[in-house]
């Protein structure tokens, strides 16, 4: 059941565009995809910055645009009649305004004038004290979240965001991610997030689509598509999967012991909780196959697993395997032709996955 | 005072032609410099020459159309008089007529320019925050464009003060009506009396020193 | 605009100046702008008979080519619609002749949509007429003429609130042209020329009712010894160019005042 439609056509010059969408009614959505992908386009007609011809959108049951199925007259909501929240990539602060008045701005305009939520929002994106300020002295970190706040005040019924971290530096990225991941934890509106960057989609997304020039090429939930093995090749040399693993305990030697369905990881150690859970992220590159358990390796975390498939990619050598642990969760590894060949390694084999790195999301 | 009531009465005159002329440049020429920033229509070449032809033009040249368009037998004529206004040229709205069109470019390339400057972004994110396109405009793009107004408006004053030809071609130099500053300095040098004519030139050196001053002393802050 | 096409003549006369000496035999002619229809056909034969003479005239205001020539404007013949700017040029040593009078203008109403040949001064008075053009009295030897003669009348105070003011005769004449005033008091020279004769018509105001316009030119001093200037001169006295002044509406000095 999606509460979210979408379908859109665009023809420009050198590029073209033609998405068919259905988005979940809650949960962050990853629209990923490298740049001139259409990803950022598709956003605007979600806003209506932009107007696809014939283009459908309903949100909720509720139609924004319908001019695609030959009607005399459609129906296009432009964008300050939608109830949704954009945050830019960019800075996008008001400069003749304080950080209060461009909070204001969008509030006094949504009917939101008693200010619900608004002790909420500067709390959760921590601009308490900036409230008085102008923006042109504030961090460019600071300057996002207050734009995400001021979105959040309007009460959107859908958010979306065009990279919001893109134009920050690795310590600003560093410093608004909480604040993102709390939002993903607190908020119940649909959030539409696109980005080129894998760690950003990792470690935020629920959902994720896959773009490339103009088209959707995959779509579903985040961790299940990420395992799939047949990604298109702009994809695979960054291939990966994110799974959820709950903190078991911390052993004495300065690890800590994670439990994901189908096996344990060690890692270096997590100041968390046992029963906390936590994203980490598995490259396939990080993953190695061997036919037995060994015990003479320097490497911990090995897990049983069986082939599931194996493919090409578009490095000369190597071929991508797709591991099924237990209960349905996958894994990636990335191996050379002449590795696959010297195993034998094909569809059903048991094999040992050994995994070199684990990255932490979260 | 040094200057002779007739002096004074011809630079409140032009103090009053050059307000009123800014002022209602303000409303006709904000439309339309917001047009000439943001259409992608074909027409924004020739509309924008057009807007362009006083900066080029003689004031000769326009003062000589004017005076025909809004004679009894031009279309502006015909219209004023339909409209019981009867004609315009030798009153003091007929200078201001005439100093809208002269003095256009002044107003609407500097606020064009400063419209541009602001681009898409803030519009589009008044949109989002649920601005209609005129509260954006209002709310947005008038106050980002403020140096641009202040701009627009000293060199629109300034050039209007400093109208001679057109307002000579069709004022009829009628005291207290249509003889503003500069003609009456003019009458004063043909008149031979060149202490007169020093007096009021002095003051209008000083006025438009001062104006420039202000309008360069005020750029800085506003290319911030 | 006369100014405006002043000031560029004058540039290119000044650059020449400043090339050199070597057409001293040229000559520019300051001439009020009443002689406008005349002197160009005055001018015109004059070249006839003189084809190596190059002869420029520029038309103008007189008391503004007065100021000009004191200021070392480089005309070489000066000819004013009042004698009085050109005898000031004399007593300041800028002339090289004494003032020849060469004309008494008259001045006349003149309207191109009403037949001002059945009109006097006091049906200025009419509340039908809006506007009347006249030349600025307060430096145009014509603009005086007009004020005398409406005072004389005693139609000054009545009629005051309805005057425009051209900034020279021809000016004056443009204004009542393109109807912006249906009525103006103009010289009898420019009314009798065919661009302006063909709509309406005049009536000559009397010429008791103003001191006479007497109008003198000289040859300035920079031209002393200019052949060209002294061969102009003396045309202006010959049978051809008199006829043609005569046909203008100028009444000649030696010749009764006739019309």
């Amino acid at each position: 059941m999606s509460s979210i439609e979408a379908s859109f056509q665009l023809d420009y010059p050198g590029f073209s565009l033609d998405v068919n969408l259905r988005l979940p009614e809650k949960g962050v959505t990853a629209l990923f995809g490298h740049s001139g992908s259409g990803k950022t386009t598709v956003l605007r007609c979600f806003a209506g910055l932009n107007r696809a011809p014939k283009g459908r959108l309903v949100v909720e049951g509720e139609v924004w645009q319908d001019e695609g199925n030959g009607r005399a007259k459609g129906i296009f909501l432009p964008t300050h009649r939608r109830p949704l929240g954009l945050v830019f990539q960019e800075a996008s602060l008001f400069p003749h305004l304080s950080v209060r008045q461009n909070l204001e701005y969008g509030m006094k305009r949504s009917g939101n004038k008693a200010g619900d939520g608004f002790e909420a929002s500067v709390d959760l994106l921590g601009i308490r004290p900036l409230l008085e300020r102008g923006p042109e002295r504030l961090s460019g970190g600071e300057r996002q979240r207050v734009a995400i706040a001021r979105a959040l005040l309007t009460r959107p019924r859908l958010l979306l965001m065009d990279e919001p971290l893109a134009a920050l530096d690795l310590k600003r990225k560093l410093e608004i991610l909480p604040y993102l991941e709390k939002l993903h934890d607190e908020l119940d509106i649909p959030v539409l997030y696109v980005s080129h960057a894998p760690d950003e989609v990792a470690r935020l997304a629920d959902h994720l689509v896959l773009m490339e020039e103009g088209k959707v090429v995959a779509s579903g939930p985040l961790m299940e598509t990420l395992s799939r093995a047949d990604l298109p090749s702009a994809f695979a040399d960054d291939a990966g999967v994110v799974l959820e693993a709950r903190v078991e305990g911390q052993e004495a030697d300065g690890l800590t012991r994670l439990a994901i369905p189908g096996g344990r990881l060690l890692v270096s150690r997590v100041e968390a909780e046992p029963g906390k859970t936590l994203r980490c992220r598995i490259h396939a590159r990080d993953v190695s196959l061997a036919l037995t358990a060994s015990t003479d390796s320097s490497i911990l975390n090995t897990l049983p697993a069986r082939v599931a498939a194996v493919v090409a990619t578009d490095t000369p050598g190597h071929v991508l395997v797709q591991l099924e642990l237990a209960e349905g969760v996958r894994l990636l590894a990335r191996i050379t032709e002449r590795s696959r060949a010297a195993l034998g390694i094909g569809p059903g084999l048991a094999v040992v996955a050994q995994v070199k790195a684990v990255a932490l999301l979260a | 005072m040094f200057l002779t009531d007739a002096d004074l009465q011809s630079i409140w005159l032009t103090a009053r032609l050059a307000g009123i002329t800014t002022l209602i440049l303000f409303v006709v020429g904000t439309p339309v410099a917001w047009w000439l920033a943001r259409t992608r229509s074909p027409w924004k070449g020739p509309i924008g020459a057009v807007v362009a032809l006083p900066l080029v033009l003689p004031p000769s040249v326009l003062g000589f159309y004017l005076l025909l368009a809004m004679g009894p037998n031009g279309p502006v004529g015909q219209m004023t008089q339909a409209l019981g206004l009867g004609t315009l040229p030798f009153t003091f709205w007929g200078l201001v007529v005439a100093s809208v069109f002269y003095s256009f470019p002044f107003m609407v390339q500097p606020l064009q320019n400063a419209f541009e400057a602001i681009g898409e972004r803030p519009l589009e994110v008044a949109a989002t925050l649920r601005a209609s396109p005129l509260d954006a405009f209002f709310s947005v793009a008038l106050p980002l464009a403020k140096p641009g107004f202040v701009t627009a408006g000293i060199l629109t004053f300034a050039h209007t003060v400093g109208e001679f030809g057109v307002v000579l071609m069709i004022g009829g130099n009628i005291p207290g009506v249509t003889r503003v500053a500069s003609v009456q300095i003019y009458d004063h040098v043909e008149a031979l009396e060149y202490m007169d004519a020093h007096r009021l030139a002095g003051v209008m050196l000083v006025f438009s020193f001062l104006v420039l001053l202000a309008l360069y002393a005020w750029r800085p802050n506003g290319r911030k | 605009m006369n100014l405006r096409q002043f000031l560029a003549r004058s540039l290119v006369v000044f650059t020449m100046l400043g090339a050199g000496t070597a057409q001293a035999e040229k000559v520019t002619i300051a001439a009020a702008a009443d002689l406008k229809f005349a002197m160009d056909e005055i001018v015109a034969h004059f070249r006839e008979e003189n084809p190596r003479d190059e002869i420029e005239v520029i038309y103008g205001s007189s008391g503004k080519f007065h100021t000009q020539i004191q200021q070392g404007a480089p005309y070489d013949l000066y000819f004013s619609a009042d004698i009085g700017f050109a005898q000031e040029l004399v007593k300041a040593g800028h002339a090289a002749s004494p003032v020849i009078p060469y004309a008494v203008g008259r001045i006349v109403l003149w309207s191109p949509s009403m037949d001002a040949s059945k009109m006097t001064l006091e049906s200025l008075a009419d509340p039908k007429i809006a506007r009347i053009a006249i030349a600025n009295p307060k430096h145009a030897p014509y603009g005086k003429r007009a004020e005398e003669a409406l005072r004389a009348t005693r139609l000054w105070d009545k009629v005051e609130r309805k005057l425009v003011y051209g900034e020279n005769i021809a000016h004056t004449a443009q204004f009542v042209q393109t109807g912006n005033a249906q009525v103006g008091i103009i010289a009898l020279s420019l009314a009798l020329n065919p661009a302006l004769a063909d709509k309406g018509g005049y009536w000559l105001i009397p010429d008791n009712l103003h001191e006479p316009l007497e109008q003198g030119f000289i040859i300035t001093k920079r031209a002393a010894g200019n052949a060209t200037a002294k061969r102009f001169a003396d045309y202006m006295n010959r049978k051809a160019a008199r006829a043609t002044m005569t046909r203008y509406g100028f009444v000649l000095p030696g010749e009764s005042t006739g019309r």
